[in-house]
């Protein structure tokens, strides 16, 4: 499978390991996906670099309402966080969907990201949310934004053997904003879902009209896909029932599920779709309004 | 080979161990330390019979690699008790006829405890949410929830 | 009635500890000094001929000691499952399957095996061993296969590619019972291909000998008939070979009744080719490929009725999907019409039933063995039925379902019925009155409360040999010894079978030990299946249980003076009967002096005198037992969700005529988890096909089976109408809690939508689309 397991002690220690081969070493999370991929023979490496045990990646905090979530952090401590729960709703619901516990309790949000399976729970509610990731290399850190991270099916433009994400950085909701996160599955736990739907909104005073709202769907597209036309819909009108549906049925209409044997056919997607964005979307809203 | 001197905490005893870097835990457990307690229902992290706690959580030790155990404190179903004194769980499980096949039970059991370890009052429901990653074929997992429930009960005494 | 010191207890279960504390052994943990590791090449394709094979480069990877292949293994036919060792003459078994053939049949037949010092090493042989494949044409639905333009997959005296004989019976004059019937329904219902998915895969572990004799610890559930397989395959003595549980298995749902899919054979073929043991276990996805299923196909119900609600006539039809090879295919359309007809009273009825072979992994036995099957068209008509003329379901059954003595299509009689308590006390616990009061209107999330009925066997006679025998050796020191040959595979026996034996004998249960599960240390039984373990194996057992009794009292009226019929024994005490309580005369010295007053003995001191004056007590039991059914009502609490299509089981009533709990917590346990896999089988599980026939549901993420959130509030009900035939009264449930989920969660569904399903599982996507179309 591998023959060399290298345990980073840094960032710049886990660049360097991976910089200094013939590119032939990668980086390894919780290793959920990983394993599993060179296990199947659909990737090969000869080493692995674990960035959990590097320190300044197992952050999870939040400063100047920005949230920023290190590339050690797991799924179970984003769904236990109850500053993810306050202040990104949705990634946390998302986060407490991801396979069982024992899969949380070491699978990373990042790795999550990275490995860009199009119906990637926290993927798609960071997308919602606005999220950006920090890409570090042997020359410096840049911050790409989640909607511009994905090329296509299981491709991010994260090459592996040689940058590494080092976190995700999500701005907190404001008081007039919320999120909610949904998911069509086949059963409770253990589960890739069907269609998994996150909405983002935020709310004018007096909370009657969206100021704008943020959707992600998947797995409709390469990666978790922006319902840009519902979201054009939606901003800046009066919240009301109709505006909403409409808004659903425009989500689906962009959506390009494929049929799969195991998850479901494009049709059947298609159109149970709206009645999720639009729970979604009713739900974030109470929310906000139930803030007060 | 990279074969490498592989050291941790298992069941409260310093282990040392000669593992290689592409080894699972479950395979250094069953087939060098002979602990056969965490069985090996799919080795893809689809079953938790291989549950065991690591550091305090209950993780899929066929998902982790050697040297993700390096320092780690682990502990396994031969850990937590034996037949003079047994755990809270582990008597239950016997009195409430929560074992049948017996083959999950090892993992249940340790993913119960992870949680118990954290939380003495769990619901109904977070006691399914901590042992969902622990498929049961057997029981229909009523009398587990039950066992757990009182064992909780027990501790809390 | 008759009071109990140990049955009907809530005895703790004698396997429990070992299992809490890691310690119990499985077949995939044992490990011998010297021992290899094998792995299998399967086949990637549904239907091909194998032109050649080449394993000389395999054979050059360091490590590897020896391959497998048809070249270098015996060419004897055999049947994986247990058939082959008991199908009734004038029967044949049906043999039609070699280790390893030069056709493969379905994808994840077996081509070669490798054995290795490790699995790494035998897993990297496999990609070195070329195989050229000509590619046959493959057919994978049952009513295709039956074409004349399909291909052959085996050839059939019974007709095109149909295994073992075609089930016909009845009773009655069929077309006479619909002429006189006011109301008829017909249709057909389409079933999915169910897998038990046991946790612990087929595993094996295999040491031949050097003078021959062969040791093999294995994960089957009827040891003595793998014994049969084994020896005939491989041409060796019944009695130079010997097959174990270690001694625990886990699970097993039918997948191993008789071998553990090939698990065995591989690994004697590699053992005899290396000289050394050999270990097999497989992994989850050829666990899901290849090993046994149970059978999906189609039913075909018709049902006739009078206006007043008495069933006149029912018709019924299966055909089955076999898979590549027979296995349990033979008898399986045989159990499914017998249960589906033994249920309601009426005086024409008629069979007809037959498997199919496909290019797809081998059905075989799964828990209920073709009654869930028939259950699920036969309980849609029975309701389809009560709405057309217009009466309550519940009652409609009562009025027609089988009484103590009726006339009805299976050989034995009906010994006991607990029915007409199972529904009510069911009833109750769903809240049946509710029913049809549950939804508001407009409401987008529909709730519906569903039931059935159904019985099931005890015991696996007269659809196959059966027979049982146990032996009971009273040690020298009092403790007993019980050697019965059927394993534990779960299900509690290694608990209750000691506990018909002190009861029988009248110990503790803590005097009686057993061995079980080997072929060695135990004469010979069919095992663990058919709901029978108890019922069955219990009556060998009862019976060696009364006659070392019957020893131990007549040499304790000697020793003690007292004519035989006065004695009793009470709690491993040897008293006179009706005297108050027995006390314990233990350690009193009363026996080795004989003195002429006595009035107890302790088994424990009696033993011993015995064993002074040269004798030991022997029980043996050797029984034919019969049959018996076994009934069930179910009931169902579903929300089906109209935006998603999405069905949530809340709530199940499961009540359960078990003839007599020998131990309660037992009986809740298999009813719970019965039902559980049945209600995966009504809404989630199945395994699907690609166009070139490959299972595309192979591994416990993709295969839906239900996880812990998944669970319903279950309510086991148990219902006792103590069987005259049964052990103590007890009757079969090992299968019973998973007959009737699909059956009554259908009804259920029906209640809440008004839309009847005919295939299940009823998926979010199955149930939107019909749910959309009848908005229209
Ligand atoms: C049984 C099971 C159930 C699952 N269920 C779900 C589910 O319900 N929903 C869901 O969304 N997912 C599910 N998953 C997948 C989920 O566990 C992963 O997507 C997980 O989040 C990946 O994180 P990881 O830390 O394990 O990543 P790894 O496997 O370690 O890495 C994944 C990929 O990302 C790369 N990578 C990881 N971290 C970095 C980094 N910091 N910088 C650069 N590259 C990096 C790796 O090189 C690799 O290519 C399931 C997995 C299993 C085994
Ligand atoms: S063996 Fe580890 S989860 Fe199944
Ligand atoms: S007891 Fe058999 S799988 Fe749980």
């Amino acid at each position: 499978m591998f023959q060399e397991y290298y345990m980073a002690e840094s960032v710049s220690d886990a660049l360097s390991f991976l910089n200094k081969g013939p590119g032939d070493a990668v980086i390894i999370a919780g290793g959920t996906d990983l394993l599993l991929d060179l296990h199947e023979g659909k990737k090969r490496t000869k080493s692995l670099v674990d960035i959990t045990r590097i320190p300044e990646l197992k952050n999870l905090s939040m400063e100047d309402g920005i949230i920023k979530i290190g590339a050690a952090v797991t799924h179970a401590q984003v769904a236990e966080s109850e500053l993810i729960w306050a202040n990104a709703p949705a990634l946390a619901m998302a986060a407490k969907k991801v396979g069982s516990l024992q899969i949380r309790n070491i699978a990373t949000v990042v790795g999550n990201i990275i490995n860009a399976q199009p119906a990637a729970d926290t993927a798609v509610a960071l997308t919602a949310l606005g999220a950006k990731v920090t890409i570090a290399d042997t020359s410096g850190t840049r911050d790409v934004h989640i909607d511009q991270l994905y090329e296509d099916v299981g491709k991010s433009r994260v090459d592996c053997r040689r940058e590494l994400v080092t976190e995700v950085i999500i701005p907190a909701h404001e008081q007039n904003q919320s999120s909610y996160f949904v998911r069509l599955e086949q059963r409770k736990a253990l589960a890739l879902p069907m269609l998994n739907i996150a909405v983002m909104v935020s709310l004018e005073k007096g909370q009657q009209r969206f100021e704008w709202v943020r959707i992600a769907m998947a797995p409709v597209g390469p990666g978790p896909m922006r319902a840009t036309n519902a979201e054009r819909i939606l901003k800046g009108t009066e919240i009301d029932d109709e505006i909403i549906t409409k808004a659903a049925y425009e989500a689906a209409a962009q959506a390009n599920p494929r049929d799969s044997d195991l998850r479901g056919s494009r049709e059947y997607r298609l159109q149970v779709l709206p009645a999720l964005v639009k729970r979604c979307i009713k739900t974030a809203v109470a929310q906000v309004v139930n803030k007060g | 080979m990279n074969t490498f001197k592989l050291t941790f905490t298992l069941n409260g005893e310093v282990t040392e161990v000669l593992a290689e870097p592409s080894e699972m835990l479950v395979d250094i457990l069953r087939e060098k330390m002979y602990l056969t307690g965490a069985k090996k229902g799919c080795g893809k992290g689809e079953c938790g019979a291989c549950t065991v706690i690591m550091n305090g959580e209950a993780v899929n030790s066929c998902m982790i690699p050697a040297m993700k155990a390096m320092g780690a404190v682990v502990e396994t179903i031969e850990g937590i008790g034996n037949k003079d004194k047994l755990h809270p769980l582990q008597e239950s499980f016997i009195n409430e006829g929560a074992i049948q096949c017996g083959y999950c039970t090892p993992g249940v059991i340790m993913s119960a405890k992870a949680l118990l370890d954290k939380n003495l009052d769990p619901s109904n429901d977070e006691i399914k949410e901590a042992i969902a990653g622990n498929i049961c074929r057997c029981t229909g997992y009523v009398k587990i929830v039950n066992a757990v429930m009182s064992a909780s009960q027990k501790i809390k005494g | 009635m008759k009071t109990f010191n140990v049955v009907g207890k809530n005895i703790k279960r004698n396997d429990a500890l070992e299992k809490a504390t890691g310690k119990a052994m499985f077949s995939t943990d044992m490990n011998i000094p010297g021992m290899l590791y094998a792995k299998v090449l399967r086949s990637p394709h549904a239907h091909a001929l194998i032109k050649s094979i080449d394993t000389s480069q395999a054979e050059k990877i360091p490590g590897v000691k020896g391959i497998a292949t048809w070249g270098n293994t015996p060419r004897e036919l055999f049947n994986t499952s247990a058939t082959m060792t008991f199908t009734v003459p004038s029967m044949e078994p049906v043999l039609d399957q070699y280790i390893f053939d030069k056709v493969v049949r379905y994808v994840g037949d077996e081509v070669a095996a490798v054995a290795a010092i490790s699995e790494k090493v035998a897993a990297e042989a496999l990609k070195h061993i070329k195989v050229e494949y000509e590619l046959l044409p493959a057919v994978f639905d049952p009513l295709e296969a039956m074409k004349p333009e399909a291909p052959i997959i085996h050839e059939c005296h019974a007709g095109k590619n149909i295994p073992a004989e075609i089930v016909k019976f009845g009773m009655g004059d069929i077309e006479k019972g619909f002429a006189e019937s006011d109301i008829i329904f017909e249709d057909v219902f389409k079933l999915p291909i169910q897998k038990q998915a046991q946790l612990e895969t087929q595993a094996a572990l295999a040491q031949v000998g050097s003078d021959g004799g062969i040791t093999v610890w294995s994960t089957t559930q009827t040891p003595h008939p793998s014994r049969m397989i084994i020896s005939k395959i491989f041409s060796t003595p019944q009695s130079k070979i010997r097959v174990l549980n270690p001694p625990y298995v886990g699970g097993g749902f039918g997948v191993r009744i008789g071998l553990s899919a090939k698990a065995e054979p591989i690994a004697v073929a590699l053992s005899k080719l290396t000289g050394k043991p050999v270990k097999i276990v497989y992994t989850r996805e050829e666990d899901f490929t290849s090993s046994d299923t149970r059978h999906g196909g189609y039913v075909w119900v018709k049902l006739g009725c009078k206006n007043d609600g008495t069933f006149q006539a029912m018709e019924l039809k299966s055909a089955l999907n076999a898979g590549a090879y027979c296995s349990f295919s033979g008898e399986t359309p045989g159990v499914l019409g017998a249960m589906g007809l033994a249920v309601y009273r009426m005086e024409h009825m008629s069979y007809y039933g037959h498997s199919v072979y496909t290019n797809f992994t081998p059905s075989g036995a799964m828990r209920g063995f073709g009654n869930p099957q028939a259950m699920f068209a036969i309980e849609a008509a029975v309701d389809t039925i009560a709405e057309r003329i217009g009466m309550d379901p519940l009652e409609l059954r009562l009025k027609n379902i089988i009484q103590v003595g009726d006339n009805w299509c299976l050989p034995y009689t009906c010994g006991s019925t607990g029915l007409a308590e199972c529904v009510e006390k069911a009833a109750k616990v769903i809240g049946w009155e509710r029913r049809g009061t549950l939804n508001e209107p407009g409401s987008k999330i529909l709730r519906g409360i569903g039931m059935g009925v159904g019985t099931h066997c005890s015991n696996a006679w007269p659809f196959c040999v059966d027979y049982d025998n146990a032996i009971i050796t009273v040690q020298q020191d009092g403790s007993i010894l019980l050697a019965v040959g059927v394993p534990d595979i779960g299900t509690g026996t290694s608990t209750t079978l000691p506990q018909l034996a002190a009861e029988a004998i009248g110990v503790e249960m803590s005097q009686v030990n057993m061995t079980f599960g080997d072929t060695l240390t135990t004469p010979f039984d069919i095992g663990s299946h058919a709901s029978r373990t108890l019922y069955a194996a219990g009556t060998a057992v009862v019976a060696a249980g009364n006659d070392v009794r019957k020893q131990i009292l007549e040499y304790a009226a000697v020793v003690m003076k007292i004519a035989l019929e006065r004695l009793d024994i009470t709690k491993g005490i040897i008293h006179i009967s009706g005297s108050n309580e027995a006390e314990s005369c233990e350690g009193s010295g009363i026996c080795r002096s004989g003195e002429e007053s006595m009035t107890h003995i302790s088994v424990r001191e009696l033993v011993y005198h015995a064993h002074l004056r040269n004798k030991q007590f022997i029980g043996i039991g050797r029984t034919i037992p019969p049959n018996s059914p076994p009934w069930h009502a179910h009931f169902y609490e579903v929300e089906v969700d109209t935006e998603t299509g999405m069905v949530k089981v809340v709530k199940v009533a499961a009540a359960h005529d078990v003839g007599k709990a020998v131990n309660p917590m037992i009986v809740e346990g298999q009813i719970e988890g019965g039902v559980l896999m049945g209600v995966g089988y009504a809404t989630s599980e199945e395994i699907k096909i690609s166009a070139k026939g490959k299972p595309l549901h192979t591994s416990y993420h993709k295969y839906l089976l239900p996880t812990a959130m998944d669970a319903p509030e279950i309510h086991a009900i148990i219902v006792e109408s103590n069987d005259p035939s049964g052990p103590y009264g007890a009757k079969g449930v090992g299968e019973c809690g998973m007959v009737l989920s699909a059956a009554a969660i259908g009804n259920a569904v029906y209640d809440a939508t008004g839309i009847r399903f005919n295939e299940i599982p009823l998926t979010p996507e199955r149930v939107y689309k019909r749910l959309q179309e009848n908005k229209k």
